[in-house]
């Protein structure tokens, strides 16, 4: 029967606000092979999304080409400048309100990796599948994990998200459908369970009982739920088709994970608990992702580090007010300050984790050499909620792919679709076109 | 990019698009229009809502006949209302006289009486519904007696509409999924209690000087801790240094995720026995159960720390204080677990056929409905095979175990799933049947599943028998179990669940923390039920002359007698307080982090109040710079300031005269008379002329708008109750209601009572297959 050795547990005793040990950056780095697939460069498409804007006059630099000293919000980033691209004037236009009024938050993160002018209802959900997933579904069964849903903020309780959306667009940034929203992970200890389980250790009899029974399980739940679909209208066919498809999915992990047995030492230990500490927050959840990507557990994951509109406060830098009112800053040069500093903040816990992903060694590269991370925000000015000339960067080569060290200024309005269009042929999914893009984005790759 | 909105605005435009339009022109003229509404119109709104100027992007010219205006519902609506507020015609211009008002607003509040009265009755239809958190944790609670945290397990529930229940915004994630499968797993398990505990209790310590607590203010301290093993553990409280020879006694209290489980007496004067190093240690024995939980321990009501430094509050020569908490545990409880008692209604190990028992009597509860004969036998089946296969050879009971798992993960639990006659035709309206009935009123009062009694009464169709329905309402709003509608309704209507995510600046509010905010909750919670419980008038929630409070809560207010942690009614002597509006709960969740909002304490009247919510404000007006208030000038002279500009005026003259009656408390809802340097002026005057001078006359004159409270808060409950938007077609279904509410005095539970009757409660009717969405559900299935 199915339990937990009770002995030998591990019974881990942290709580809130303590640093967790992290060695595996030192100990643990032969530990796995870098790709599955032999021969292959484990290439790895990642967007970091922030909210509610950025302070672009201390984000774009005043030059084009080669970077050189970088604006203070990006100075975080100058030991790694050769390691990433600035690219200008890129435009989510899908995000303007077109005839649907206010609403910008809520638009453009729900329409920002997806270039779907998004529905506005507050009683349903209408977007498109993000470009994330379009490669996940593509390439994404060759890994335990399609993709990787991650965040740190905990969404808004009650009320209206903004201006008559829905929160689903605010809460998510992965899209498996127009109607499917995929849900980030904000708990690490939930993130920890995902990805190298719960800690139980089982005898391989029990675990090869555990995987039976949840088969046999899996096999009646989706006999009876075929039984029930096909004497349902359409909407809650699709509703049922949701349920069928999720359950598919686990499967097919289950799968996975029995054909790969492999240990994962994630060498860390569990983590307990929400750090109330943002960098501690940011640091815990960023160094799973590295151990996922370590062990190609998966190449494709989207982290909303705070969610649009947020009114966190940012004690840690002693600013007392809530993000979004401080971007609404009126020219005030006080708030502009502040809001200065929680970008720059923000690209510090980035820079740091890159910092990281550029010590481990992968072949003649490094993994971050080997991956693309968009670092980006859904609006340019967030005072004014504009859409275009929205802050990205590229972090990392792609392997051997991208142009990095460079600030490519765009020709105005040019569809930030075009960046994820080149980025999924990079991922080897060559899509015919996507959202609004015009085309491939010009100047960024080596060849 | 402006005049494309004003275009599309303007009721001209969708005239001029659509057909039913110029049927609409076509149609004879009414002489009643032209001689009731249009001679008002043409005296009090022509003058700028004309084919010229279009004033706001309206023209009423364009709307010489009923008919006419009737196509264009939604914009008359909003004409309705502003005129019935008083709205327009604005300030500045000659004002009618009230009984010409009146004249016209009963005109067009009678014509679109009748309009719905001869529409088509249309109940809509609801998408099959996932449990969310609330619904799926204590579901488990009733089907088989465990505690399961959800919110600490699954990722949030996208919300539509303000409520996290609406059934097409929820969805079915692969992470949410395998969540759902290690769940059924890990609560199988607890259910049947086969876990074996270890065999030693393990020890979690939680102290200053392992940083692993955080110290919430002098006298509380906090940590967080997993609790491994449902059981017994023994949570032993080092206390160390000691107060004077005449110190009292406190009392320490003890809460699981904001819950007080346990208090005792703490004795703080020197014990005579140690004198280097004063310390001494309580123990408290208490069943926990597993899960992520946020334990805090206090003294209470600590009168004695308010007096000392920081450095004096930690000096154990100066002060008792708590220095830190152990768990140790788990211990076997002796008693039987109450999931074992409720599953476990005969022997299994005695035959195949008690097993089968159970499992009819566990499925037909965790599906709502009778069980069919292949259910019951994959249910089996599964029992004995995964007993059969493993080397460990399972017991009866673990067979029990493996189907619960099953049904637990099963579309029967997971989903409320109403069936339709005809699925695709959408003119075709239907009861649904008892039962389906019976999981709408459970999970609508109780955001659970339906009890024996209810299932029963449905199974046996006598539902619908006269008077039945209208008991078991009654029955289930007195059970405490209806405490879920304070919790998820009135916590999602009110906003009050944002108190956990707020964060008051502990610099400027350094009284704000986890009791307070706690004990803010609390007094809403209990306010709330009270007037549910109590069926009292809606005009509670607006004004009431009393509320519930603690020692805690009652100083904040400075209100005096109130002693003690326990929540308890108070009557309210004085006019500082009274109804939601003067809670410190909602006062704070509409406030920023460092100061007051009237804009959005505005809004969040006018939306969850009112139901009138205000128009976005249109894109590149300049903002409020709040910032500069209290520094610059008052407030209410900044956003005067602000006013004058008229494209703000129009929105602002109503929203910040709301906001403002409320500025006399603070951003956690401290009553104040000045801001900053500034004295605080709350007076205003509403739209209609009616003026206040405080919080107090502002809620009276509120009172007078009780029509329009009650139709915002019918449409919010409606929302909460379909788990799906109000839509025009329901608006019938809202006047109806707001009838039968204002006839009984506008009594809370005639609400409830009117909306378990309705039609789109009592009814579905088909779905319109429109090619689209035929298609995409192939592509899905394909996926």
């Amino acid at each position: 029967m199915i339990t937990r050795k009770a002995i030998s547990r591990r019974t881990i005793l942290k709580g809130m606000g303590t640093a967790i040990a992290l060695p595996f950056l030192d100990a643990m780095t032969p530990a796995f092979a870098a790709s599955k697939i032999p021969g292959e460069t484990p290439v790895r498409m990642m967007f970091v999304y922030v909210p509610n804007g950025i302070m672009m006059e201390h984000w774009n630099p005043k030059y084009e080409g080669k970077l050189r000293e970088l604006p203070r919000i990006l100075k975080p980033l100058e030991p790694l400048k050769d390691d990433i691209m600035l690219l200008s004037n890129l435009t989510n236009n899908a995000g303007r309100a077109w005839q649907d009024g206010a609403g910008d938050h809520g638009r453009c993160c729900g329409s920002y990796l997806t270039s779907v002018h998004v529905r506005k209802t507050k009683s349903d959900i209408l977007s498109g599948t993000s470009c994330d997933q379009i490669v996940a579904s593509q390439i994404g069964n060759k890994f335990r994990f399609p993709s990787l849903e991650v965040g740190i903020e905990d969404a808004r309780q009650a009320g209206d998200c903004d201006s008559g959306y829905s929160c689903a667009y605010t809460n998510n940034l992965a899209w498996k459908s127009e109607t499917q929203p995929l849900p980030p992970i904000l708990n690490p200890r939930q993130l920890f369970e995902r990805l190298f389980g719960s800690g139980a250790q089982l005898s391989p009899e029990a675990r090869a009982q555990q995987s039976k029974i949840r088969r046999s399980v899996m096999d009646l739940v989706m006999a009876d739920t075929r039984k029930i679909q096909t004497t349902l209208g359409p909407t809650d066919k699709r509703k049922l088709d949701e349920y069928l498809t999720s359950i598919r999915e686990i499967e097919r992990q289950l799968e996975k994970a029995e054909q790969d047995t492999t240990q994962i030492n994630p060498g860390m230990d569990k983590p307990y608990g929400i750090p109330a500490d943002f960098a501690e927050h940011f640091k815990l959840m960023t160094d799973m992702v590295t151990v996922a990507f370590q062990a190609d557990m998966t190449r494709v994951v989207t982290f909303i580090v705070t969610r649009e509109g947020t009114s966190r406060a940012y004690r840690e830098i002693d600013i007392p007010d809530g993000h979004h009112p401080l971007t609404h800053h009126q020219n005030n040069p006080a708030q502009m300050e502040k809001v200065t500093q929680i970008n720059t903040y923000h690209v510090q816990q980035f820079a740091n984790w890159i910092t990281r992903l550029k010590a481990i060694k992968e072949g003649d590269a490094t993994m971050l050499d080997n991956s693309m991370i968009v670092y980006g925000a859904g609006l340019g000015d967030g005072n004014r909620h504009t859409h275009e000339d929205l802050a990205t960067l590229v972090a990392g080569r792609g392997g051997k792919y991208f142009k990095t060290g460079q600030r490519i200024v765009h020709r105005r309005e040019t569809p930030m679709a075009n960046l994820y269009l080149t980025m999924m042929d990079r991922m080897g999914v060559r899509a015919e076109n996507f959202g609004d893009a015009t085309g491939r984005l010009d100047g960024l790759s080596l060849g | 990019m402006r005049s494309a909105i004003i275009l599309l605005l303007s009721p001209l435009f969708w005239l001029a698009a659509g057909l039913p339009a110029r049927q609409a022109q076509q149609a004879p003229r009414d002489a009643g229009f032209e001689q009731s509404l249009q001679p008002f119109l043409a005296t009090h709104c022509y003058g700028c809502h004309n084919a010229e100027m279009k004033t706001g992007g309206l023209n009423l010219e364009a709307y010489p006949t009923t008919a006419s205006l009737l196509q264009d519902r939604d914009k008359w609506e909003e004409v309705l209302q502003k005129v019935r507020t008083g709205e327009m015609p604005p300030k500045g211009m000659p004002r009618p006289k009230e009984a010409e008002v009146q004249m016209a607003v009963r005109w067009l509040e009678h014509l679109f009486e009748q309009a719905d009265q001869q529409a088509k009755p249309d109940p809509g239809r609801v998408t099959a519904r996932r449990l969310n958190r609330s619904e799926y944790a204590n579901s488990i609670r009733d089907l088989l007696g465990v505690e399961f945290r959800a919110t600490t397990e699954f990722p949030v529930d996208d919300s539509g509409g303000g409520f996290d229940n609406i059934a097409d915004v929820l969805t079915i994630s692969p992470v949410l999924m395998e969540k759902y499968m290690a769940a059924a797993e890990r609560i199988a398990v607890r259910a049947i209690g086969a876990d074996p505990l270890p065999k030693k209790p393990v020890e979690a310590k939680y102290s200053r000087e392992t940083m692993n607590t955080r110290r919430l203010d002098l006298s509380t301290v906090e940590a967080t801790h997993r609790i491994e093993w449902d059981g017994e553990y023994t949570i032993r409280f080092g206390l160390p240094g000691e107060r004077s020879a005449d110190a009292k006694p406190v009392t320490m209290g003890f809460w699981m995720d904001g819950k007080l489980l346990h208090t005792m007496p703490v004795e703080t004067k020197p014990s005579k026995l140690v004198y280097f190093d004063p310390y001494s240690e309580e123990d408290m024995r208490l069943f926990l159960p597993e899960g992520d939980h946020t334990f805090r321990v206090a003294f209470i009501n600590d009168e004695f720390v308010k007096g000392l430094s920081e450095k004096e509050a930690y000096n154990n020569k100066k002060n008792k204080f708590i220095g830190s908490m152990t768990f140790i545990g788990p211990f076997p409880t002796t008693a039987e677990k109450p999931s074992r008692k409720k599953i476990l209604i005969c022997d299994p190990n005695g035959g195949l056929a008690c097993v089968e028992k159970i499992i009819v009597t566990l499925a037909h509860r965790a599906y709502r409905r009778p069980v069919t004969k292949n259910e019951v036998a994959s249910l089996m089946k599964l029992a004995s095979t995964a007993k059969g296969g493993g080397s460990e050879g399972l017991s009866a009971e673990q067979g029990v175990q493996v189907a619960i798992q099953a049904m637990l993960v099963s579309p029967h639990f997971l989903f409320r799933i109403e069936r339709d006659p005809d699925p695709t035709d959408a003119t075709k309206i239907h009861k649904v049947s008892d039962i389906e009935l019976a999981s709408r009123l459970s999970y609508f009062l109780w955001s659970s599943m339906p009890d024996d009694e209810l299932l029963a009464l449905a199974e046996g169709n006598k539902l619908r028998a006269p008077g039945v329905l209208e008991a078991q309402v009654k029955r289930m709003l007195a059970d405490e179990k209806a405490a879920a509608l304070a919790d998820n309704f009135a916590g999602q209507w009110l906003e009050t669940r944002n108190l956990d995510v707020v964060k008051p600046d502990p610099q400027k509010f350094p009284a704000w923390g986890p009791e307070l905010r706690d004990a803010m909750k609390t007094e809403t919670r209990m306010f709330f039920e009270a007037i549910l419980r109590e069926n009292r008038p809606l005009s509670d929630f607006l004004d009431a002359r009393f509320t519930f409070l603690n020692e805690l809560l009652a100083k904040h207010y400075g209100i005096e007698g109130v002693t003690g942690p326990d929540f308890r009614r108070v009557e309210l002597k004085t006019d500082q307080r009274g109804g939601i509006l003067a809670q410190a709960s909602v006062l704070t969740v509409s406030s920023y982090p460092t100061r007051t909002s009237p804009v959005i304490r505005g809004k969040y009247l006018l939306e969850n109040i009112l139901g009138a919510p205000p128009p976005p404000p249109p894109p590149n007006l300049p903002r409020l710079n709040e910032e500069e208030v209290g520094n610059v000038g008052s407030l209410r002279q900044q956003l005067e300031k602000h006013r004058t500009n008229p494209t703000c005026a129009s929105c602002h003259s109503r929203m910040d005269v709301l906001g403002f009656g409320l500025e006399n408390y603070d951003a956690i809802g401290r009553w104040r008379t000045v801001d900053g340097k500034f004295p605080i002026d709350v007076s205003g005057t509403f739209p209609n002329g009616k003026s206040f001078a405080s919080p107090a006359e502002m809620r009276t004159l509120l009172k007078g708008e009780l029509p329009d409270f009650s139709r915002c808060l019918t449409q919010k409950m409606l929302t909460y109750a379909l788990g799906r938007g109000v839509e025009r077609y329901d608006r019938k279904t809202v006047n109806d209601i707001n009838r039968k509410l204002a006839a009984s005095g506008y009594q809370f539970q005639t609400l409830i009572h009117e909306i378990a009757q309705s039609l789109p409660f009592q009814s579905r009717r088909g779905e319109a297959v429109s090619k689209d969405s035929a298609v995409k559900t192939k592509e899905v299935s394909q996926r």
